[in-house]
């Protein structure tokens, strides 16, 4: 694999050259878990992990929770305090499955705006970046599935929601919906299809990180400083690398066994922090929760559906152009879709030559601000949809596209970046020092 | 490098051994069925026919007036616990926290003229934070002023009888937790004939069609969302479901309203400042066997208590499972961050300042 040279697995005794000959599996292995990674990686290049024993962790505690589950709209309540009361362990299973949930979009988050500050979108790590955001598309899929299951107040007034933004779409927006829901209002076709859709999606998930990792393996590691390894001889690229086993291995390990260690803490003492307690009530399509709020995960992109009102001039001017087949109510599912749609083409947005933007003065700071915004954003979601956080809802989502749209293919072009040190060596050894080098050689 | 690995290897199977103890010891993942599957077969079959009781679309009208039989026999005594029940270290505080009940009746006499802000005042339940657990005795009288007065119109159909004798919750001697069963008639799922109730029986659902089921009531409700929505506060006194049931139950000004044939009842904790719900409780209402104080306010605490432990049976479990979890995740993290350094050390130089 990788473009990187290194040193291959090479079949010993008999029975292994036989194996390799018919299926090169253990090879494969090798490879992987030996691939040359720059040495120069930060502990912002752990998430990775994390999610991956995120998904681990969703799909094994998923499993035996769905072993006790009924998708039935009379009996799904019943059936979840049934989990949390009298099956053994049922109450940890679960509140590891929906803190679960939230540990894995925190851990995607901090992965997503690590890729955009240090350019891992750029070439030749386009497919990689789509791949990663279509991963991140299915857990926004799954995430709100799963959250419908438990069928509290919650998860029937969210369903009746998010599936409504599908019949703002202009003509065929109501037989989609339908579609979707099994029928006019979200009641027991609807429960049956998203049980048996949330137990499908993590499977496409898992099918589509395993060509996240094969498509980074074949590119190679992003590093903090953007500088491609040295891939001139092989002992040219080892002066830029460290193989994944066990440098990249233990130190991951040491980075998800502290972060689980707060997780557990979470999960062990305050389970329903991160939840509504709306969702302790059973499902009643006849009252309205006062204030319906997704998990805090979507709220940022909720925010941004909800700024788009029909009072802004944005919104009447599409309007007006469009005869009326766009009003607001579609203009802001647009706006939520689109919110995603610009990070999925940041890679061709970004027009700067430097790749890591800890050499680019001027993107530091809009990428800053950018984390403000999504951290403003997040909060203001959370909010009544009235007063100053509409404004807030819409100057943040403003600058959302603004950097995107505007300021990443302009500061590409009146930017004047700094100059990236000429290898990963060198980085790694300014931090280090060059005594870490001779050390290797001594030992060797 | 090549020397380095056995110790590497050695230091790593201590962790993996580690990882699996950690993982025993906190996970409990086998589910059993086994020995409860008819119960709960015969508790799902119960809510397939309960017809999901609609809820008025007026959700100030949680509960409608009738109360007459507040107080009527029908519901079960609990003598049982007069022998269990002795607190003496929760009746050295009452004088203090009387004191403060009177400063919080004041303030909510203040706050009745503007009641379209629900006030939940918070109190310092013995369950909270992570060291925190439940007082047995309070349970116990939380239990009995749920019987008394609440099981009049409210059911908590979630909760089995035989969870009464749990350990970490009411934990009633098993004789007694027959005993209370026993005074519950149950019509029986295979046989349709009526019999007394057993330990591995539910508790009735709501009598009232419109009175909420408290099973998971003091999860069901937040106290708290402070300072200015962050919900930060919450962090620290939890979610704050049974301050806000303390609240409700002290929470009635006095004042009544005619409303299109139905009386509601001001409240300064209620969304809308008007609840269906007529004051349950009354000072010296229920008595308990323990001589704990019986005004409002603590028997608010008590059954709010009761209802905490309703909604999470399980929390000292948890808690518990918790601290192991966490012990042994920071234990592995210091192993972790030892080999890792050990490993990397040759490749690394001293640290520069920058």
């Amino acid at each position: 694999m990788a473009g990187i040279p290194h040193d291959h697995y090479k079949p010993a005794s008999s029975i292994e050259k036989w194996l390799h000959d018919r299926l090169p599996i253990v090879g494969l292995l090798y490879d992987t878990l030996m691939i040359p990674t720059p040495k120069n990686l930060n502990w912002m290049w752990i998430w990775g992990i994390v999610l991956t024993f995120c998904l681990v962790l969703q799909i094994a505690t998923g499993v035996v929770l769905a072993m006790h589950y009924t998708p039935h709209i009379d009996l799904a309540f019943a059936s979840v305090e049934h989990i949390m009361r009298d099956v053994r362990g049922g109450y940890l299973l679960r509140y590891l499955h929906s803190n679960g949930a939230s540990l894995f979009f925190l851990a995607v988050y901090l992965h997503i705006f690590r890729g955009l500050y240090y350019g891992s979108y750029k070439s030749p790590r386009e497919v990689t970046w789509i791949i990663g955001m279509l991963i991140y598309l299915a857990m926004m899929a799954t995430g709100f599935l799963g959250y419908v299951l438990p069928w509290g107040q919650m998860s029937f007034w969210g369903a009746t929601v998010i599936t409504g933004l599908f019949g703002a779409i202009p003509g065929i927006g109501e037989p989609i919906q339908t579609w979707l829901l099994g029928g006019p209002a979200v009641d027991n076709p609807t429960l049956n299809r998203f049980f048996s859709l949330h137990y499908l999606l993590p499977f496409v998930i898992a099918a589509l990180v395993a060509v996240h990792i094969w498509a980074f393996h074949s590119t190679g590691n992003n590093n903090p400083t953007g500088v491609e390894v040295r891939r001139g001889s092989k002992a040219e690229a080892e002066k830029d690398t460290l193989p994944f086993w066990p440098y990249f291995v233990l130190k991951d390990l040491f980075a998800l066994a502290v972060i689980l260690t707060v997780f557990f803490a979470v999960v062990g003492f305050m389970p329903n922090y991160l939840g509504h307690p709306d969702n302790y009530t059973q499902a009643n399509p006849l009252m309205t929760p006062a204030h319906i709020v997704p998990e805090w995960y979507y709220l940022p992109f909720y925010a941004i559906l909800r700024a788009f009102t029909a009072d802004v001039w944005v919104v009447q001017l599409v309007h007006f152009v469009t005869f009326g087949i766009v009003d607001a109510k579609f203009f802001g599912v647009l706006a939520m879709f689109g919110a995603i749609g610009v990070m999925l083409l940041v890679p061709w947005l970004d027009t700067s030559s430097v790749r890591s933007g800890r050499y680019r003065p001027l993107f530091k700071w809009w990428f800053a601000l950018l984390c403000v915004d999504f951290v403003v954003l997040t909060w203001v979601g959370a909010q009544p949809a009235e007063g100053i956080y509409t404004w807030i809802s819409l100057i943040g989502a403003a600058y959302w596209f603004t950097y995107f749209l505007v300021l990443l293919p302009l500061l590409g072009v009146i930017e004047k970046p700094l100059a990236p040190p000429a290898t990963i060596e060198e980085d790694f050894n300014a931090h280090y020092g060059a005594a870490g080098s001779a050390a290797v050689k001594s030992a060797e | 490098m090549m020397k380095e690995m056995p110790k590497t290897i050695a230091l790593l199977s201590t962790v993996a051994a580690l990882a699996l103890a950690a993982a025993a010891a906190t996970a409990q993942t086998q589910t059993q069925t086994d020995g409860q599957s008819q119960d709960d077969q015969s508790a799902t079959e119960q809510y397939l026919l309960d017809e999901p009781a609609p809820e008025p679309a007026d959700n100030a009208a949680e509960v409608p007036s009738a109360t007459e039989d507040a107080d009527s026999g029908s519901m079960p005594a609990t003598g049982a616990e007069a022998e269990t029940a002795q607190a003496p270290e929760a009746a050295q505080t009452d004088s203090a926290s009387q004191q403060q009940e009177t400063n919080e009746a004041e303030a909510e006499h203040a706050q009745a003229a503007g009641h379209n802000e629900p006030h939940v005042e918070d109190v310092a339940f013995s369950f909270e934070g992570p060291f925190g657990k439940f007082d047995e005795h309070q349970l116990q009288r939380g239990l009995q002023v749920y019987t008394e007065v609440c099981s009049a119109c409210h059911g908590m159909k979630f909760v089995s009888i035989r969870s009464l004798a749990q350990e970490g919750g009411p934990h009633l001697p098993e004789d007694q937790v027959r005993a209370y069963a026993a005074e519950f008639t149950v019509t029986d799922r295979e046989t349709g004939e009526d019999r007394p109730g057993e330990p591995t029986d539910f508790f009735p659902k709501s009598s009232l069609p419109n009175a909420p089921d408290l099973s998971l009531m003091a999860k069901a409700r937040a106290g708290f969302h402070g300072p200015y929505g962050t919900g930060i506060s919450q962090l620290f006194k939890g979610i704050g479901g049974p301050e806000y049931i303390v609240a409700i139950l002290n929470g009635y000004t006095g004042h009544e309203v005619e409303q299109a044939g139905t009386t509601f009842y001001e409240n300064t904790a209620f969304a809308g400042g008007r609840i269906a719900m007529p004051p349950p409780l009354a000072d010296g209402q229920v008595d308990f066997a323990d001589g704990h104080a019986n005004d409002v306010h603590h028997m608010a605490e008590d059954v709010a208590a009761f209802l905490m432990w309703a909604a999470e049976p399980d929390m000292m479990d948890r808690k518990r499972s918790g601290f192991v979890a966490v012990f042994f995740l920071g234990f592995l993290s210091v192993l972790l961050y030892l080999t890792n350094k050990r490993v990397w050390a040759p490749h690394k130089g001293k640290k520069k300042s920058a």
